[in-house]
């Protein structure tokens, strides 16, 4: 099925019966845990393009469907992009929600639940809920839109999303501080303490790389004044973060949230790592995920071999998704087999 | 009668809650009725005739300090001391409570005659050992809380003080008079303190007076909700300093009284006037000195210094920066910063007799914030908190008056 | 459902300071900073730790009475009102920092720490806690989980749940656990994400562990003039056409700013229409570009004030946040509205306001985060002259205004008990049954916090209104199936 409105969607998915599973450009489809086979596949990727954006306002609702890339550059006509790279670059904005991903960009503006500001979803029964809006700042009712972050297509389908925008840098510059996992601990901490200000601040499998942006004047002072670090050349930078991104292209793909000062130790079970240093975010080639597991909690599992389980043992909040997906999704339609065995 | 606060000054809480984390109570206790949020609110209540003033009313209204930190953290321009000081005088009134206990207070210390014999047994009883017995034999843990905290605040008197006054001094030169409030209390404990405001004043070139005839200002009887009595204390006073020009303090709970007589007065057709002049006289020592050219060579004092703001000084007067001023000009010495430096100490004039536990625990947090600020010397400006402070400091650092320091500064000898 | 027992048990279980029973005594809790709504609660609970409250809490599920819970009860929109004959368990007894963390640059507090106090705390380390609420020196970190409070720099650093990374939570049946991890990254649903800003509904919180930031390298304050609210919007809209980010773009009016002048001596010119207060902060060099920027995109201001130093900085953000309260000052009552409409729409909103107030014989002072569109009208009147329903009237006129122009009921004040009602205007039947579910998951027996952010019957009336179309809907912007 591939609806190409939201009263097509609603329709999908009220008069089926069976189990259903959702899928944007199909970029994280084993993400996860292995879904099952199911009675129908729900692509998403005839409900694109924007539905309202004014610059001004710095906000704008998308169609879920809609590639993140092409979202991109639309808003760069108006000199503004969504503040999410992802290293996933054909993945769409909603399929970027349902796996709560994002990229070095992480360091400064966080994740998808931290740019979402409105959402309209379809649940397993056909009912299409808002929540959130259209304006940044918005307390009112609750925010369903984070609750979707990471529910990897389990408690309904998204079909639109209101982001917040932020204005194009006038300029960047990115700087290579070379360093071992242990280093980078240090670096990181200093750059932060100078008050330098990096956008992205990612150590990735050797080298500590600081991105500024700004100013023209400003991210070339900053990247003068960056202990310890060499500017890199424009060719040299798209290189660095492409590896950065390249760490996505393994077999078993682990994404891990610990403190900041643990990447070391996470580095001990990787083969090529990149890392959100100040945040503590870290997406790492791994070589054994139960070791992982012995030592981290906030474990997800998005490239793996068919032998490797996605999810350890559950955690302390596991009884409480549970609890939720019953209440969201009674008969078990959406995405079974995701979230195995925890689901 | 019943219980009725001014409805105009009640209504101006909007019930906002900025003056939460300035009140000790509150600090301490975390209950809303022992807010002055909740305080007004109670008073509200029992003004409404909705709430008995017997009960809660009474107990969290006779559980507020007076500090007044509340004050300048309300952004409304609440008049929590106009408020507070109507309440006390009804509580005292339709609910009896602690009366002996109250009325022996107020018989003996707003009178420096008999708070002297008082003070005189209280050396004999330090002299003799009697303290040291009376602790080691553990009779001190049957007294009553309240006896003990009575007896846990007896400074260390020196029999030679008791038995002399503070005098007047001359200077040479044309010198600008001023008269020195001497206290009650004050003149029985703190004879050195006086000693002191007297010396530093005349080495800066002043002629200090001593009015004979004051006796105490009232200041306690008028925060315990005893105005009648702190009116006729008022009165005393004035008549004391007529023909005086300044009129100097060393003890802010008096001095914020003193200059409150305009308002005390107000009804008595003799009075009001005369007393209003007064009150636009007084100064607190610190804004005389800070006011002064320093005169007087001072001697390097090498010391870390922890001043502590008396709520009756900063919150009531609003005296924080002259204090340290005045204490900078000493060379040597070192402000150090204090944490919770705004929370009142505990003392609050009478309420360490009359709500021992919770001056006792202020006291105590009082010394820790101050001990970990690692001074070598406390200062403040006010006899109760000079007495709580010395209890809960311990045998660590001197607690003194800024004006001691300063003389001790001024006559090149260390502490 | 026995109250009696629910209080021996709990009289037991914490002590006879840890509860409080007396009416009078009770009476102090009836309301928060929202006097309007007044509830006497059956009890009170001053639990002193994580533990004393999952006991609290699990007395409460048993003997099935329902329980508020309450920090420093300076909420707006009556989210702590307490339930008749229910539990306020408050939080004020846990006000432990228990850790601050500058190598990991984050702090583990108890609910009941202030705002103000987590920064203090991290000062020596250079480091502060980001969001930063008008009352933040009095509001505590618990309950600005619960309301995702704002502020006003939260323009450039976001929102409470921007800043969390865990909570400890004492679920609705008494159980304890964990939402969040070290990092901003949880295996599964982001359920702190959805926890924060659900109002006390979904559980209370005992533990908080908040990101840290390290202060900014450079801060440039100013403060502009301008003839009109217009003029001083225009310029807003100049400033981010132009790709500044501000830390924070605060707009007050002349009644506003007399209020202020009344209460605190920050410097604002009482004669002027509108002032802005604007912001930058961040690497020095990127600041003095920007702020040469801004100053040239402030041409039309009559005057412009640069703050010149941290003293005056200070002061001039004391006079702002302590404008609600000011208000006290001209007008013996009044209501703080909180509303929001997109950024472009805010010049439209102002004048409809200001219309609304003539029409109703009623003064509105405005304060506001002008750089995203948050409004905060001051409706001033006077209950003595019998003004109360007519100001409420317009009051409530004014957050539906805002759902009308595209925005929302609230931007930070929360909905609570005053708002409830409204939130048909906002959002659909399946919406709110939607967040339903959510609710449902964490607390089945609907003990906790009951009343507040849904309408119900018994607030709101019998028959929910007929149905209207959302404004968005009659845009074209949404489309209702």
């Amino acid at each position: 099925m591939r609806p190409q409105s939201l009263a097509e969607l609603r329709d999908a998915v009220r008069d089926t019966h069976g189990t259903l599973l959702v899928k944007g450009a199909g970029t994280a489809e084993g993400w996860a845990g292995a879904p099952e086979p199911t009675d129908h596949v729900l692509e998403t990727t005839g409900l694109a393009g924007v539905i309202t954006y004014n610059p001004a306002d710095m906000t704008v609702a998308v169609r879920a469907g809609t590639p993140l890339t092409a979202l991109q550059r639309e808003l760069a006509d108006a000199g503004q992009r969504i503040s999410l790279d992802p290293a996933r670059t054909r993945a769409t904005v909603g399929g970027l929600v349902a796996t709560a991903d994002s990229g070095p960009l992480r360091h400064s503006y966080g994740g998808p639940r931290d740019l979402l500001i409105g959402v309209t979803v379809v649940l397993a029964d056909g009912t299409v809920a808002r929540s959130g809006g259209h304006v940044i700042k918005n307390v009112a009712g609750y925010d369903l839109g984070k609750l979707l972050c990471g529910s990897f297509g389990t408690l309904g389908v998204i079909a639109e999303v209101v982001l917040r925008v932020h204005p194009l840098p006038p300029a960047s510059r990115t700087v290579s501080i070379p360093c071992d996992a242990t280093e980078a601990v240090e670096h990181t901490g200093r750059v932060l303490e100078a008050r330098l200000e990096p956008a992205a601040l990612e150590w990735c499998d050797g080298e500590l790389l600081a991105r500024y942006e700004g100013v023209e004047s400003s991210v070339e002072l900053r990247a003068a004044a960056t202990p310890g670090g060499t500017t890199l050349s424009v060719p040299d930078a798209e290189a660095a973060w492409r590896r950065v991104a390249a760490v996505h292209d393994h077999d078993l793909v682990v994404r891990c949230g610990t403190r900041p000062s643990a990447l070391p130790a996470v580095a001990k079970h990787a083969t090529s790592l990149a890392s959100s240093a100040a945040v503590g975010v870290h997406t790492l080639a791994a070589t054994d995920v139960d070791r992982l597991r012995e030592e981290f909690t906030q474990v997800t599992v998005l490239r793996h071999p068919p032998a490797v389980p996605a999810w350890g043992e559950p955690h302390a909040a596991v009884p409480l998704m549970r609890a939720v997906k019953r209440h969201f999704d009674p008969d078990g339609r959406l995405g079974p087999g995701r979230f195995r065995p925890w689901f | 009668m019943a219980f009725d606060v001014d409805r105009a000054l009640l209504d101006e809480c909007v019930h906002c809650g900025f003056c939460l984390p300035t009140c000790p109570t509150y600090v301490v206790t975390g209950d809303e009725a022992e807010s002055p949020r909740g305080r007004i609110y109670l008073m509200d209540l029992a003004t409404r005739g909705e709430a008995p003033v017997a009960g809660p009313v009474a107990a969290h209204l006779d559980s507020c300090l007076g500090c007044l930190a509340c004050v300048p953290a309300c952004p409304s321009g609440v008049k929590y001391g106009a408020l507070i000081e109507s309440a006390r005088p009804q509580l005292d009134r339709e609910v009896p409570r602690d009366r002996l206990f109250r009325a022996a207070v107020f018989a003996l210390f707003p009178y420096p005659g008999r708070l002297r014999a008082a003070a005189l047994l209280g050396v004999l009883y330090q002299r003799l050992g009697l303290r040291w017995l009376t602790r080691r034999s553990g009779l001190l843990d049957r007294l009553p809380a309240r006896v003990r905290a009575l007896e846990g605040l007896l400074p260390p008197v020196r029999m030679k003080d008791l038995l002399s006054r503070t005098k007047a001094t001359e200077t040479a030169g044309p010198a600008r008079t001023v008269a020195l409030l001497t206290g009650c209390a004050q003149r029985v404990f703190f004879k050195p303190v006086n000693d002191a405001t007297a010396r530093v004043l005349a080495a800066e070139g002043c002629r200090v007076a001593v009015p004979k005839g004051q006796g105490c200002c009232g200041a306690l009887s008028l925060h315990t909700g005893r105005d009648e009595e702190a009116r006729a204390f008022a009165r005393r006073t004035v008549d004391a300093f007529e023909g005086y020009g300044t009129v100097v303090v060393n003890v802010a709970g008096c001095g914020s009284v003193l200059k409150e007589y305009g308002e005390l007065l107000r009804d008595d057709p003799r009075y009001a006037e005369r007393a209003a002049a007064f009150a636009a006289r007084v100064r607190d020592v610190s804004e005389v000195l800070a006011g002064l050219e320093p005169v007087a060579r001072r001697h390097p004092l090498p010391l870390r210094v922890a001043y502590h703001d008396a709520c009756h000084l900063a919150n009531a007067q609003g005296i924080t920066r002259e204090p340290r001023d005045v204490l900078r000009t000493i060379p040597g010495v070192e402000l150090v910063e204090v944490p919770e430096e705004k929370l009142c100490c505990g003392s609050a004039g009478v309420y360490n007799l009359l709500q021992p536990d919770t001056a006792e625990r202020l006291g105590r947090r009082k010394a820790e914030n101050l001990a970990s600020a690692r001074p070598d010397v406390i200062v403040t400006g006010n006899a109760g908190c000079l007495l709580q402070i010395r209890r809960y400091a311990g045998d660590g650092p001197l607690v003194m008056h800024p004006v001691e320091l300063l003389d001790l500064s001024i006559r090149q000898t260390g502490p | 459902m026995s109250l009696t027992d629910l209080r021996d048990e709990l009289a037991a279980r914490l002590g006879r300071d840890g509860i409080v029973t007396d009416p009078a005594h009770l009476r102090t809790y009836e309301c928060d900073a929202l006097t309007g709504y007044r509830v006497v609660p059956g009890l009170v609970a001053l639990p002193r730790d994580a533990g004393e409250v999952a006991v609290a809490v699990a007395a409460c599920a048993r003997y099935r009475v329902p329980f508020v819970a309450r920090g420093a009860g300076t909420g707006l929109s009556g989210g702590a009102l307490p339930v008749a004959d229910g539990v306020v368990i408050s939080l004020q007894r846990l006000r432990r920092v228990v850790e601050v963390d500058p190598v990991d640059r984050r702090a583990t507090v108890e609910p009941g720490v202030t705002n103000l106090d987590i920064s203090r705390a991290a000062a020596k380390y250079g480091l502060y806690y980001s969001p930063d609420p008008s009352s933040q020196q009095v509001c505590t970190i618990g309950g600005n989980v619960a309301e995702n409070s704002g502020g006003a720099h939260c323009l450039k650093y976001g929102f409470t749940a921007n800043h969390i990374l865990a909570v400890d939570v004492v679920l609705p049946d008494g159980t304890a656990t964990r939402l969040g991890g070290d990092a901003p990254h949880q295996a599964g649903f982001d359920l702190l994400g959805a926890f924060v800003g659900t109002e006390g509904t979904l559980g209370i919180v005992t533990g908080v562990v908040v990101r840290l930031l390290h202060t900014p390298a450079t801060v440039r304050t100013l403060v502009a003039n301008f003839d009109s609210t217009k003029d001083a919007g225009d310029a807003v809209t100049a400033v981010i056409a132009a790709g500044i980010v501000p830390a924070a773009i605060e707009m007050m009016d002349n009644l506003a700013i007399q209020a202020v002048n009344a209460a605190v001596d920050a410097g604002f010119d009482p004669d002027t229409a509108a002032a802005l207060i604007v912001e930058l902060d961040g690497p020095a060099d990127e600041v003095e570009a920007r702020f040469a920027d801004l100053t040239r995109l402030c041409a039309k201001a009559t005057g412009v004030t640069i703050a010149r130093d941290a003293e005056h900085r200070a002061k001039i953000w004391q006079g702002r946040k302590a404008a609600f309260a000011a208000v006290g000052r001209l007008s013996p009552n009044y209501f703080v509205q909180d509303g929001v409409v997109p950024r472009t729409r805010l010049g439209e909103a102002l004048t409809r306001i200001a219309e609304m107030g003539d029409e109703a014989g009623i003064r509105v002072a405005n304060v506001f985060h002008a750089g995203d569109g948050n409004l905060h009208p001051l409706v001033l009147y006077s209950e003595e002259r019998g003004e109360h329903e007519r100001a409420e009237a317009l009051s409530t006129a004014i957050a539906e205004l805002c759902v009308e122009l595209g925005g929302s009921l609230s931007g930070e004040h929360g909905i609570g008990t005053d708002k409830a009602c409204s939130m048909p205007l906002m959002f659909s039947e399946d919406d709110l049954a939607t967040m339903r579910r959510l609710r449902a998951a964490f607390d089945p027996e609907g003990l906790c916090n009951p009343g507040k952010v849904f309408p119900t019957p018994r607030l709101c009336g019998e028959r929910p209104g007929p149905y209207r179309p959302h404004p968005l809907e009659s845009a074209g912007v949404i489309e209702r199936l």
